[in-house]
Order: structure tokens, then sequence, then C-alpha cells
């Protein structure tokens, strides 16, 4: 068996890149967050303060809550209907396979500035809108709800097929007898979804509900490209702006620690969730 | 009756999925005056190869192009070189496993943006920020990319049996010369799949790229500049350019998908 030093020297470039880039700048932005940038006194508290008397960190924060609940079951519901569907044997079905995970196979930034053409007020849903006789709408006015909206479906759009995978390889785990046994006992179509397939499901779903979760944590191109810093803020933006438009490095070092925590907390279950997926 | 919904669900699937597709191909072919107009057309009235021609004739995109094919290429070794090693040692000892894989985890959780900040900060002082050769963007992307390729790689060597290994030592090979000369070839399928992944990570990735790279700008953020100052044309261009190589990467990879290979690797 190998040498304890052996195993070492082979984990230690892995390690050490962990360290100088993920830990050493994490521990960096805790200083930063708790010191004073003017007197440079710490530790202080002074930062949060100061993002907590902006109104627009507290919109981001509201956001960063929000948008995740949304979009994850915006893309739950989707994505079921959708490996609903195509599990079944039909012919065809390959090809629709293909088309749902194709938004997934496109750059995230093609996707934003894309779909920024179809949502801008002379773009192309207004359109289609004014070409079947009804009035145009202002998809991206900053905070508004329809914005709001805009920015979930546009995430939908792009990431569905990752929750449409881990659901469609939980269903081809499911064997066709125990549908069929159901079906023998008289249960409907919908009986058989509730009692029998979704709870066989589960640990599919929580798998890609987990996942989805802490990857729209992270929210942060979408409503920036879609809305910029001020039109549906989130923590994510919320720091780029602090760091980019103010150079208020120790603002958003303390901004982006709020949205660190909360990443970190909710990716615990994910790892206890580990074997399923 | 029940064929027509089925049907009408395809042909409802297929407009919402390549219609913003098309979208981005006609505005690339179209003159920037037609692309401004309103109201907007849905098929370019004369066809033109003009924005490609600008584009390309771009200092912003041969640069760009530079910066994206130089940070790709440069994090796909790094990350390989850093990640095998582990992977094979998590693959054989379940005791490192556990503990390597909830780091990774988290690594992979953890947003990019919290990261970024303190990053920029540091890569300043470091003479590394908004470096002309990417060399602070590539180290960003190796931290990036590095579980993707740990998740795929130990896949693949947990599917070579270790007794391959003791068989070759048998014969009179190194510990080392067993996995270079059994693991790797076998392994070969994997190792080539988290290439393409960890290439494709680092072309798609724009967080990073918009922070540590302001005015020396990859792909990424140059798109996001090009549309921010409404350049539809170019901006347009330039989408459709960046598709190609995602869309190859992406079928040459879809085996690896549909056998599970990337499972847990979040893509």
């Amino acid at each position: 068996m190998m040498r304890r030093a052996a195993c070492w020297a082979l984990l230690a470039p892995l390690i050490a890149v962990q360290g100088l880039l993920l830990v050493y700048p994490v521990a960096y932005a805790v200083r930063l967050a708790f010191t004073d940038p003017l007197t440079g006194a710490a530790p202080t508290l002074r930062n949060y303060a100061q993002i907590a008397s902006d109104p627009l960190f507290w919109r981001a924060a509201r956001n960063n809550a929000l948008l995740p609940l949304a979009s994850v079951a915006v893309e739950l519901l989707v994505g079921l209907t959708l490996a609903l569907w195509l599990s079944r044997r039909f012919r065809g079905r390959g090809a629709l396979r293909l088309l749902v995970v194709l938004p997934f196979a496109l750059p995230e930034i093609v996707v934003l500035t894309m779909m920024r053409y179809v949502f801008l007020p002379r773009g192309y849903a207004n359109a289609a809108l004014l070409a079947v006789g009804l009035p145009a709408v202002d998809w991206l006015v900053p905070g508004s709800p329809l914005a709001w909206l805009t920015v979930v479906l546009v995430d939908a759009w792009h990431v569905t097929p990752v929750v449409f995978l881990v659901l469609l390889a939980g269903l081809a785990g499911i064997p066709d007898e125990v549908g069929e046994a159901a079906r023998l006992d008289g249960a409907g179509a919908a009986a058989r979804l509730w009692y029998v397939t979704l709870p066989l499901l589960r640990p599919a779903l929580l798998a890609a509900l987990l996942l989805r979760g802490v990857d729209a944590l992270r929210l942060f191109a979408t409503p920036l490209v879609l809305t910029g810093v001020e039109g549906v803020p989130v923590l994510s933006s919320y720091a780029y702006h602090q760091w980019a438009d103010y150079g208020n490095d120790a603002a958003a070092a303390a901004a982006a620690s709020v949205l660190a925590v909360g990443s970190v907390a909710l990716s615990l279950p994910l790892l206890r969730q580990r074997e399923g997926w | 009756m029940r064929r027509g919904l089925g049907a009408t669900a395809a042909l409802l699937l297929a407009a919402a999925v390549l219609l913003p597709l098309w979208l981005v191909v006609k505005q690339a072919v179209t003159p920037e005056a037609e692309s401004v107009a309103w109201p907007p057309t849905w098929w370019p009235a004369a066809p033109t190869l003009a924005n490609f021609r600008l584009l390309l004739a771009s200092v912003e995109l041969a640069s760009g192009l530079r910066l994206s094919l130089l940070v790709g290429g440069l994090t796909v070794l790094s990350t390989l070189a850093v990640s095998f090693p582990a992977a094979w040692v998590a693959a054989r000892r379940p005791a490192v496993d556990r503990p390597l894989d909830a780091l990774l985890l988290l690594a992979r959780v953890f947003p990019a943006i919290a990261l970024a900040v303190p990053l920029a900060v540091l890569f300043v002082q470091l003479g590394l920020y908004n470096d002309p050769g990417g060399r602070g963007l590539w180290l960003a992307h190796t931290l990036l990319a590095t579980p993707f390729a740990f998740f795929i790689l130990r896949a693949g060597i947990r599917r070579v049996p270790s007794e391959l290994e003791d068989a070759a030592q048998l014969d009179g090979a190194s510990r080392a010369g067993a996995v270079w000369r059994v693991t790797v070839p076998l392994a070969a399928p994997s190792i080539a799949a988290a290439a393409l992944l960890v290439f494709l990570v680092s072309w798609d990735e724009f967080a990073y790229a918009l922070v540590l790279q302001v005015t020396n700008r990859p792909l990424p953020p140059l798109l996001y500049y090009f549309a921010a100052f409404s350049y539809p044309g170019a901006a347009s261009a330039l989408a459709a350019l960046m598709l190609l190589p995602a869309l190859l990467i992406v079928a040459l990879l879809a085996p690896a998908i549909r056998a599970g290979g990337l499972r847990g690797s979040g893509r």
C-alpha cells in the first residue's frame, strides 16, 4: 500500500491550489469586511453598518432569497413535466430530448445577450405582441415585478436542462412493472403519478432541488446583463457594484460574506445527500 | 386527440428553444441599420457578412480570442495536472476521499463574486490584475474547474480495477509506472472528457473574467461590452462565433453525459 508521504505528495498540488486561491482570499475578504477602510481599525462592524443603511442592499438581500425559490420552483415544475413526457417511448423522443438539453449547451453570456434583445422595449417579444394586436410591455423596468419574473424565466430557460437530466435519470431507474402493477390495481394516471412515481422519484427530486438551489443563490450575470446593477439587484451584483462603481472593497467584501455564509449553509444538506447524485 | 396534443407540445418546445437561437443568428447576418429598426424583422431582408468582417477586423476580437484560447488551454493543463493525482488517491483510498470530496463540493458551490473581489484586490498587489497574458484569470479558472475535473477523473479511475496496477507491479513496474502504463490509458476517455469540460468552463466563464480582466477582455466580457454599447450586429456575430466551439464540445461530450460519466459535476 501507498506510504503516507507519497499520498500527501500527490494531494499537495490540489490542496495548494485550494488553499492559496480559495481559503486565503476568503480569509483576506473576512479581514477586509471587518476592517475600517479609512482608519484601518479592526475589528469593526462599520462596513456592515454601511451596507445595512443602503436600501439597495436590502433589495438585493430580499431578491437573493426569493429569486432562487421562484426559479427553482419553475425549473422543477417544467423539468418534471418534460422528464415525465420524454420518458415515455414514442417516435421522435430522442430529437425532443436533444432540444430540451440544447439551452444548457450555450454559454451563459450568449443566452443573456440574446434574451436582452428579446426583452428590450424595442425587442422581439414586443414585436410578437404587436403582431397579434396586443400592446407592448416594458419587460425590464427597474424594480418592477415583471422584470423580476423575466429574470426568473430567462434563468429557467437556461438551466432547466440540468433538472430535466437528473429527473430523467431518476425516472429511468423506476422499473415499468411498478406502474403496471398499480394500473392493474385500478389506479388512474394521476394516482399513479402521485402515489407511485413521485415517491420513488424523491431522491432525484431532492438532488435536483439542492443542486439547483445552491447554484441559484449565486445568481449574478442574469440580473446584471438583463437589468443592470439596480434593476433586479442580488447580493453578487451588489458586491460587484460596490467594488466596480465605488471602489469600496470593504463594503463589497461585507456584502459578499453574507452571500457566502448563506451558500455554504445551504450546501451542507447537499453534502449529506451526496450519495444520490 | 392525444397525438395532436403531443405534436402541439413538441412544436411549442421547438419554438421556445430555437426561436431565440435563430434571432441571434439572424442578427449576426443582418445589416446594423435593419437590426435597430422598429418593428424588428424575423428574417434578414438583405443577408450580409459585414458584421463578421467588421468583427474579425477589430483589435478587440483578436486580443479577446487570443486571451480566451490561451486561458482555456492553460487551464486545461493546470487543472488536469492538479486533479489527476488527487483523483487517483481519492479513487484508491476511501479515507482520503471523504474529506476531499467535501472540500471540492464546497469549492464548487462557493459564489464566484465573493471570491473574485478579494482575488482582484490581491492580484492588484501581485501585478496579476488585468494581466495582458490573463495569468490572474488562469489561476481563478484553475480553481473553478478543479472540482469538475476531479469528479470526472475519480469516476474514470474507479472503473479501472486496482488489481491491474498490482499486476503491472508484479511484472516489475514501479507504482508510478503502473499508473502511467495501465490506469492512464484505460481512463483516457474520462481524461479527454475532463479536458473538454474544463475548456468549456473556461470558455463560457463570465464573472471572474468581468472582474479580473477589466480592459484586457476575453470573449465573454467582450460580448457583454459590445451588447451594452448597443452594437447588435457585432454582438450577435460574436455570440454566434462563441456558440460554435461550445456546441462542438457539448456534442463531443454527449456520449459521456449519456453514460452518466459527468454525474455530480453539475454540468
